[in-house]
């Protein structure tokens, strides 16, 4: 990330680069500074906060969860809360404390990745789009417009019944209706850069397509592009979330917040606990990187601040 | 203008025919074909019986020919039988349609009946303690599993209340007539509510920033400047104009209401399109599966269509020839 402008070989069509270069006086860089706009907004330092909490939990979750997560405690099937399972069990005796944390783990893996490919995805068809325009561009963007215009629930069940099973599936399965958003934004991204002075200056000193792309258009759309993939995570946990309530996602015994929801619901006259905790973990995750990205998105990009 | 709607009109058949191939083909490709799921866990089957049965089913036959008999039977209104329901599809589908009605259509006007005064006044307000709450509340809004929040909805007014019934769609032996229908509004009070909420965050949101954009633009100015009433620039000048993109919004949401529903619907045990498509591609019921999601693409085509029209219909400047 630093240097971006030190490669840049004329000092002019540095200057063209809106937001960077303005803050070279300073001697600060653009992600100092835009640091230093993320630490001030409150929500987006809570959620961040929370995500990160989450993710320590997650890493850590085989050393601090108080059982292994498929151990059954037979005796102690849908306990209340006690010394023992300090959140209880389920109807199969699991410590729900220990599903919590592992399933936490699966639910942050499959978010960041499922968000990770679909903004790799997305940066692709939108800099392809982008870049070379014309009738590449057209049936590129009508897809995006079709993708966009389908409701995605039921496809996601049909694929993920057939792909859901594992993780790596449940992954490429949300992946398929989640890089469309990207596309489009890398794509408008690069089609402003395209003309400016100093993508121009690269290309009359004779750059090579592919060092335009990805010296010059990639790092500079860049930043949208991480909004949106912090986004992405919270919309991908809560697909994953509802794909593996309704039975179509990850499968027990493997726990996630999702397939705890799933029995849960049946026991709601015995133990509401049951169905309460995997949710609240849903709903606070999402929320921390909804705050989050939403910080991240003033921060980086304050020309684009709504209020 | 008639030219334009007879155009997309047709251009709809390929699409809806491009889409019925590819529906076809994801649930043909299906791990485990009807016949396989009927015997599933019948030992007294011989290996003679299911060639036999998946003759007579023309599960051999090659996958074109496979599509050409469904189509050229769709054609003529016959869609098949569920396997599961042992119906015509096509009855089933009206009738979960139909069931679905009872949530989507009440929960919309809900949605809008609150988001776009909270999203007009929070505009009107920006930075007031109103648009911060507002603004919270969209958050909150799509953040929320819906499935937990109905969920937790059952257990506060069904299980802790008792005021609400905790799922379904009908109380057995109520009488038909007056007390059915007052039967059925306890069923639907929470899923409506639930699905209202989901809608709402997004609503508020447009509303907000649509609304926004319209106050800041000359004519808004010029219509105070000649000293119109506040309420005559809002009411006429600014909201007819920022009601323009939430229209189509709302055109392009309805389909995703009906395909949204799987989950409220799973929740609170409704048997609506979305439990149908959710019961049908988990049991492998695959000529219900077909017909509800070729439903839902007609729908999505159909609202496309009708947002595109509501566009030009509101704002004179887009003209369609």
């Amino acid at each position: 990330m630093a240097g971006r402008l030190s490669t840049e070989t004329n000092a002019a069509a540095a200057q063209a680069a809106a937001g960077p270069a303005r803050t070279w006086a300073t001697g600060q860089s653009y992600w100092q500074l835009a640091w230093r706009r993320l630490r001030r907004h409150r929500l987006a330092m809570a959620g961040g906060g929370v995500v990160l909490v989450l993710m320590v939990a997650s890493a850590l979750s085989p050393w601090i969860a108080p059982y292994p997560p498929t151990h059954i405690d037979l005796a102690n099937r849908m306990s209340p809360p006690s010394g023992r399972h300090p959140l209880g069990t389920d109807e199969l005796g699991h410590d729900v404390l220990t599903r919590l944390l592992y399933a936490g783990r699966v639910s942050l893996t499959v978010g960041f990745s499922a968000a990770l490919a679909s903004a790799l995805l997305g940066t692709v068809v939108g800099l392809v789009s982008g870049f070379y325009g014309g009738w590449l561009d057209n049936v590129l963007m009508r897809f995006v417009d079709i993708m966009l215009s389908i409701p995605d629930l039921p496809i996601l069940i049909i694929l993920a019944r057939y792909f859901g099973g594992s993780l790596l599936g449940i992954v490429l399965v949300i992946t398929v209706f989640g890089w469309m958003g990207t596309a489009r934004l890398v794509r408008g991204e690069v089609l402003q850069l395209k003309n400016t002075d100093f993508v121009e200056a690269a290309r009359a000193l004779g750059a090579s397509p592919g060092r335009i792309m990805f010296r010059h258009l990639i790092p500079n759309a860049l930043a949208p592009v991480i909004v949106a993939a912090t986004l992405a995570v919270g919309s991908a946990i809560l697909t994953e979330a509802a794909l593996s309530y309704l039975g179509f996602g990850i499968q027990p015994p493997t726990p996630s917040w999702g397939n705890m929801l799933q029995n849960a619901q049946d026991f709601i006259w015995r133990t509401p606990l049951l169905a309460f905790w995997p949710g609240l973990m849903i709903f606070l995750t999402v929320l921390a990187f909804n705050f989050f990205g939403d910080g991240l998105r003033d921060a980086l990009d304050p020309r684009l601040r709504t209020g | 203008m008639a030219a334009y709607l007879v155009r997309r009109l047709l251009q709809m058949i390929p699409l809806v025919f491009g889409i019925s191939v590819i529906v076809f083909l994801v649930l043909v490709m299906a791990p485990g074909d009807p016949v396989d799921l009927l015997l599933a866990g019948n030992p007294k089957v011989r290996a003679e019986d299911i060639q036999a049965l998946r003759k007579i089913y023309g599960l051999d036959d090659p996958l074109h020919v496979r599509y050409v008999k469904w189509l050229w039977n769709a054609l003529q209104g016959d869609f098949g039988y569920s396997r599961t329901y042992k119906v015509p599809v096509l009855e089933l589908v009206w009738d979960r349609v139909a069931n679905s009605m009872w949530l989507t259509l009440p929960s919309f006007l809900l949605a809008l009946a609150v988001a776009i005064p909270v999203g007009v006044t929070s505009a009107l307000r920006q930075y007031s303690a109103l648009d911060y709450a507002a603004t919270f509340f969209t958050f909150f809004g799509v953040s929320i599993p819906a499935f937990w929040f109905g969920i937790m909805m059952i257990y506060l007014f069904a299980v802790v209340l008792r005021v609400l019934p905790p799922g379904g769609f009908a109380t057995p032996g109520v009488p038909p007539g007056w007390p059915a229908l007052m039967d059925r509004l306890r069923y639907v009070i929470l899923p409506v509510v639930v699905l209202a909420l989901l809608q709402m965050a997004a609503l508020t949101r447009y509303t907000r920033s649509s609304m926004l954009e319209v106050i800041r633009q000359d004519y808004v100015r010029t219509a105070r400047a000649k000293g119109l009433p506040e309420g005559v620039v809002i009411g006429k000048h600014a909201l007819r104009n920022a009601l323009i993109p939430i229209v189509t919004i709302l055109a392009l949401g309805i389909p995703s209401l009906f395909a949204g529903a799987p989950l409220t619907e799973t929740v609170f045990a409704w048997p609506g399109i979305g439990r149908l498509i959710v019961e049908s591609v988990g049991g492998g019921d695959y000529a219900t599966a077909q017909v509800a999601l070729l439903f839902l693409a007609v729908l999505v085509l159909v609202f496309n269509l009708l947002a595109d029209l509501a566009y030009a219909l509101l704002d004179p400047r887009i003209r369609y020839d």
